[in-house]
This record gives structure tokens, C-alpha cells and sequence, in this order.
């Protein structure tokens, strides 16, 4: 009797396993890559969701920051990426084009903006407009590092965004390295935190910032001025910037830098996935995504303020009280996503 | 009257569940509630996917009361924040302005004596030690960094927990009272007390020393709690039968043989501080978990795993100090050579 009940089991455990994965969606499959700021998880949401109920494929997206992200794209284990800063990579998006690794599907948020910030009631109060104007002692003092006495401390990006090693290079080049450090907070999360904290406690705040952000709506920050952008300069700084990412900060050249330009940002697929004609629905889905800065920063109110942290609620908000998105797909697509909403 | 109270004590816990449903229901926004009320019982649409209006609203009061906290108890947290920072800064700057040989001899001069005069140990901890700057003369200054947060982390560790696991072993109530308080300090994740930490004290180091506290302090209170609970019945008689006061029980044999328990709970206190110590890189806290961040978002393997080779070199100093000298302790009480 023992023996009949093991066999039972065990017969009944593997059917269980294997009719599982037999069993598993034999469709169209679309790996989304998504990155560590809110605009980009955004898109993620917002394209997983019509590729989801519109087009009936399985959605997997994987999250992380911009270096192995950008990295899988071009070993092709991602698909399709809805938000690419292009300008701040784009001496790696040539060379992968050229490969042919990656194809590019234009031009997803029109314009965003990057650059230095100081809260207002410090800037008012001290003058400050121009990067230059930040280079004083007396200014520096302000936003006080309390692990480098002497210098101040201009919050930055994290390792992992190309920003990190432009901001350094800038530093360099404003001499702004001899007063601040180019400080990494670790985690998209801390660096916002850091600004909140600062400004709930009246603290000066000093910091890299950019738009679309949804904390850019809810803090009151100036963008001081750098020098203004120049395509021969921006092209000479990223070689460098792409020199010390792979080599490290010691192989620093004198070179010139200029503001970060108004960019747009892009999307793009690999090669692999774009040449399937079987993804070609979902290829001219892409081509046709494109959300205009507004939009992006007015879902990205909603989702800091009334979705309580849900990505999905925000993609299911944008759906519902938008119609650009309709011309995007074909109408019976569009029919299925709205059945959904 | 045994039965009264049980009935009272269900009574008053189906009331208070029944309250948190209205409260979840009352506080919906509109969008997620049926039309009226009594709809509930018409359409059972609610019954697949949880309903929205069964929400417990727990994030706004808990957020509101954290702004208010921020806003209130500023300088006291201002206070903290510079007194450890302060500590934090001396030890670091005195250990990294010293030249590099004097401070591998402070540790081997440390490790001689705690373990008792022992050259095994002394002269594998003074080759982890070499071995930290000779993996890259960058993780020298580093991993001092990363030492003074453990050390001070692991000193606020050792006298707020031996005390409160001494108290939890003496007196039921307080084990009670305490023992939820620690499984939650030991499964909650990590960031949902470091953005805290963040708003309160800033970017650094001292986040990342509360963090360390939170995260390493339960085993150390658990093991002392569970070593002096072990201590044995009827020595703890003989000991009364002595004419021992409760304070001379403690000191004179309930701790000393406890000591196997409380080593081994120094010794996880300090496993999971070095832990942490990658965590709190995310935090923009500077030291070896840096390194290992840095390899993981710059997608460089090799960087990552030498860094994390550092982080396990640490450990072993660390280790083998406490617990030599942990041994040393014991021998005198319980010494394994036979006179």
C-alpha cells in the first residue's frame, strides 16, 4: 500500500512538471528593456501594456541600470527599448549601428533637459546663475560634504548612468573639482531621497538633475548655466567621457565642454528581433510611439501622486484619458486595448 | 472564567478586524467603490481579483507621520547624525593618514594579545590584512573606510544588545514583548529603513551605521538571550545555594557560561554588518561594497569578485579577532587543558 501511494506521487509530481512546460504560450514574445528612472518605466508600462492586450504577446521586461541594459540590447537578449538618451551614448549607439546590432526606431520624448540644479531660495539668495558662480569658497561652504571637509558636495548620478563620468569630466573642465565632489548616491532612489530630505529640511541642495522627472514637478530648483552647446565640442567630450569608462579615471584628457543639449530621447531594437518579419506589427507599433514631454511629466504626476507607486494604474490612466496612442496601432488593436481598459 | 476571557479576547479581535474593514472601505477613492453600497452583495465581480476597496490605508498616515517627524525632531536627528559622523570621521581619518606598514603591525599587535599570545592566528590575519591592499592599492583606503562603520556599527551593536538580551533571558514579558520586534527588524528590506534613513541623516556613512544596527543586532540579542537561558538549572541552585545575589549569579556564572552563545552571536553580528556593508553602497555610502557596486553596474565581473574576494578578507579579520579572543575568555572558565 505504501509502495502504490510513492508510485501514485511520484507519477502524478512529474506529470504535474512536465505537462507544465509543455503547456507554456507558444506566441509571440517581446522582451522589453527598462531602466532605473521613472520616465523609462513609463514607456516600459505603457508599450508592455498595448503590446500585451493589443497584439496578445507574452511581455517580459528586465530592469537595470543603463550600462547592462544597453549591453544585453546589443548582445541581442533584449528586444526593444522604449527610452534611449541618445546623446549621452552616442558614441556607443554608432558603433553598434555600424555593427549592426541595434537598429534605431526614432524618436520616442522630443525634447527632456539635463543639467546642474541649486534649490531657488539659495539661488536667489546667493546670485547663482552660472556654473562659475559656484566656484567660491564661501559658496561651496553651503553645501558642506561631511565626509570631505572643505568641499561641497553636488549629488550626481550613479555609476551606472553615462552621466556619472560626464558630470566628472565637466568638473574637471569648469574646475569645479577643486570645490565639490562628483558625488554618487548609489541608487536612483537615494539620489531622489537626497533632494526630498534636503528640501523638507530647508537645506541647501545642490545636484544633477533632469526632466521628465516627477520630482522636477514637485521641488522648486533652478538650472544654472554652462557653456553653450556645441556638436564638435559634445562629440570631442564623449570620447573621453567612453576613455574613462572603460579604462578608468586616470586616463583623463584636457578636452572642452558644453551643456548638456535639449535631447530627444529615441528608441531602438536589435537586429534580431527586427529582422523576424513576424515582429514587424510590433516594429511599426514602435516607430509609431512618441509621447510629448507634457504627457510624459503629466503621467508621471499621476503616478507619484494618486496611483500610490502602481505602474500599471499610470499606464492604465495614460490609456484612458489620451487618444493620441489609437493612431499608433491598427484600429482593431486599438478596440482590444481599449475592451481592456 | 477562563472560558470569559477567551471569548472576551475573540470578541474584542473580530471587532477590531471588522474595524479595519470599514476603514479600508470609508477611505477608497470613489473610482473603486460599487455605486452603493449593498451592490457588494448583487455583484460578485469583487471575488476574482482583490478589490480595490479593500485596502488597508496605511502608506498616507505612514508617510504624513514620518514628514511630521522629519519636521519636529530635525535637531535631534541633527544631533545623532554629527555625533556619529564625528566618531565615524576621527577613526577614519586617523587609520588612513597613518602609513600602511604601522597599521598592519596595530593589527597584528591587536591579534597577539586578544587570542592570547596564538602566532597561528596572528600571522593569518596579518596576511589577510597585506593581502586587502595588494588586491588593489585602492581597497586599502577603502576598506578602512568600511572598517569604521562595522566597528562603530558592531560597538553599538554589543552595548544595546548584550544588555537587552540579558533582560529578554531574566524576564518572560519583556521576551515577549520583544521577539516580534526583532523578526520584523530581520525580514523587513533593507530600504525601507535606509530611505528613512536617508531623509533623516543624510547621504553616508551614518545611515548605513543604523542599517547595520537594525540588520545585525537580533541574532546578537537572540544567541545571548538563548546562551544564559541554557545555562544550566542546577548550577544556577548551587550558585544560590552559595549564597550568590542575583547580580553575582549574572555576572559570576550565568554569563561567563553563556559565552560560547554570546561569541557565536558577536560572530553573526558581524557576518551580517559585513553584509549589509554592500547594501549601504546603494545609499551612496563609500568603502568596499562600493567597489562591488561599481563592478555590478558597470557589467566588470573581475571587479565585482575582488571586491567581494576584500569584503570576505574583512570578515576573516574580523572573525578570527572576536572569536580568539573569545576562546581566551573561556579558557579561564572553561579551560579544555587538563591541569
Amino acid at each position: 500500500m505504501k509502495f502504490l501511494k510513492k508510485l501514485f506521487l511520484s507519477i502524478a509530481f512529474l506529470a504535474v512538471t512536465t505537462f507544465g512546460t509543455t503547456s507554456a504560450n507558444a506566441g509571440c514574445k517581446v522582451h522589453l528593456g527598462d531602466f532605473d528612472w521613472d520616465s523609462a518605466n513609463i514607456h516600459t508600462a505603457i508599450a508592455g501594456y498595448i503590446i500585451e492586450k493589443g497584439y496578445g504577446c507574452t511581455v517580459e521586461s528586465t530592469k537595470g541600470s543603463t550600462t547592462p541594459i544597453m549591453a544585453a540590447l546589443f548582445d541581442q537578449q533584449i528586444d526593444i527599448i522604449t527610452e534611449v538618451w541618445r546623446d549621452n551614448l552616442v558614441q556607443l549607439i554608432e558603433d553598434n549601428l555600424a555593427k549592426g546590432n541595434i537598429i534605431e526606431l526614432g524618436v520616442n520624448t522630443p525634447s527632456s533637459t539635463q543639467g546642474f540644479y541649486v534649490d531657488k531660495p539659495t539661488a536667489d539668495k546667493y546670485g547663482l546663475k552660472h556654473v562659475n558662480d559656484m566656484k567660491s569658497e564661501k559658496i561651496a561652504k553651503l553645501f558642506a560634504d561631511p565626509e570631505a571637509p572643505g568641499k561641497g558636495r553636488m549629488t550626481s548620478c550613479i555609476s551606472g548612468w553615462t552621466c556619472y563620468t560626464i558630470n566628472l569630466v565637466k568638473h574637471k573642465v569648469y574646475g569645479l573639482d577643486k570645490y565639490y565632489t562628483n558625488f554618487d548616491p548609489g541608487s536612483g532612489g537615494a539620489l531622489d531621497a537626497a533632494i526630498a530630505g534636503g528640501f523638507k529640511k530647508g537645506k541647501p541642495v545642490f545636484s544633477y538633475y533632469w526632466t521628465p522627472t516627477g520630482l522636477m514637478g514637485k521641488v522648486d530648483l533652478v538650472k544654472l548655466e554652462e557653456p553653450k552647446y556645441d556638436q564638435a565640442c559634445w562629440d570631442e567630450m564623449t570620447k573621453v567621457v567612453e576613455d574613462i569608462k572603460a579604462n578608468g579615471p586616470d586616463v583623463y584628457k584636457d578636452t572642452c565642454a558644453c551643456e548638456y543639449v535639449n535631447m530627444s530621447l529615441t528608441k531602438a531594437a536589435s537586429t534580431k528581433f527586427a529582422n523576424n518579419a513576424a515582429n514587424k506589427p510590433i516594429i511599426d507599433f514602435i516607430k509609431n510611439y512618441s509621447i510629448p514631454t507634457a504627457d510624459v511629466n503629466k503621467s508621471l504626476a499621476f503616478y507619484m501622486d494618486e496611483s500610490g507607486g502602481d505602474m500599471e494604474e499610470t499606464a492604465k490612466n495614460f490609456l484612458s484619458s489620451n487618444s493620441m496612442w489609437e493612431s499608433w496601432v491598427p484600429s482593431d488593436v486599438a478596440s482590444k486595448v481599449k475592451a481592456s481598459l | 472564567m477562563e472560558k470569559y476571557k477567551k471569548f472576551l479576547k475573540l470578541f474584542i479581535y473580530s471587532a477590531i478586524f471588522i474595524f479595519f474593514i470599514i476603514i479600508s472601505y470609508r477611505s477608497a477613492k470613489p473610482r473603486y467603490k460599487p455605486e452603493h453600497f449593498t451592490d457588494i452583495f448583487n455583484d460578485f465581480s469583487w471575488l476574482g481579483n482583490w478589490p480595490k476597496w479593500l485596502d488597508f490605508p496605511l502608506m498616507q498616515p505612514l508617510n504624513s507621520g514620518f514628514d511630521w517627524l522629519i519636521v519636529k525632531y530635525g535637531l535631534f536627528f541633527e544631533g545623532i547624525n554629527n555625533f556619529l559622523l564625528g566618531l565615524y570621521s576621527s577613526m577614519k581619518n586617523f587609520l588612513v593618514g597613518l602609513p600602511w606598514p604601522i597599521v598592519i603591525a596595530l593589527v597584528i599587535i591587536i591579534t597577539y594579545f586578544a587570542s592570547g599570545r596564538k602566532t597561528n592566528t596572528t600571522i593569518m590575519v596579518a596576511f589577510c590584512t597585506f593581502f586587502l591592499g595588494f588586491l588593489s592599492p585602492r581597497y586599502w583606503d577603502k576598506c578602512i573606510m568600511t572598517t569604521c562603520i562595522v566597528l562603530i556599527g558592531m560597538l553599538m551593536c554589543i552595548v544595546i544588545g548584550i544588555p537587552i538580551g540579558i533582560a529578554m533571558a531574566r524576564n518572560k514579558k519583556v521576551r515577549n514583548a520583544l521577539l516580534p520586534i526583532l523578526d520584523l527588524m530581520q525580514t523587513i528590506p533593507s530600504f525601507c529603513y535606509l530611505i528613512p534613513g536617508i531623509l533623516l541623516f543624510g547621504l553616508g556613512a551614518v545611515p548605513a551605521i543604523i542599517a547595520i544596527f537594525v540588520y545585525a543586532v537580533p541574532p546578537l540579542i537572540r544567541l545571548t538571550d538563548l546562551g544564559i537561558r541554557l545555562v544550566d538549572k542546577e548550577v544556577i541552585e548551587a550558585s544560590e545555594a552559595f549564597g550568590a545575589n542575583r547580580k553575582q549569579t549574572l555576572w559570576g556564572v550565568q554569563i561567563p557560561l553563556a559565552l560560547p552563545n554570546i561569541m557565536q552571536g558577536i560572530n553573526q553580528c558581524t557576518m551580517m554588518s559585513l553584509a549589509m556593508v554592500v547594501i549601504a553602497s546603494m545609499i551612496g555610502t563609500r568603502g568596499i561594497g562600493d567597489e562591488v557596486l561599481l563592478g555590478l553596474q558597470q557589467l566588470n565581473v573581475g571587479m565585482a569578485t575582488e571586491a567581494g574576494i576584500a569584503i570576505v578578507l574583512l570578515a576573516i579579520i574580523f572573525d578570527r579577532i572576536t572569536q580568539s579572543y573569545g576562546e581566551k575568555i573561556q579558557e579561564r572558565t572553561q579551560p579544555k587543558k587538563k591541569i
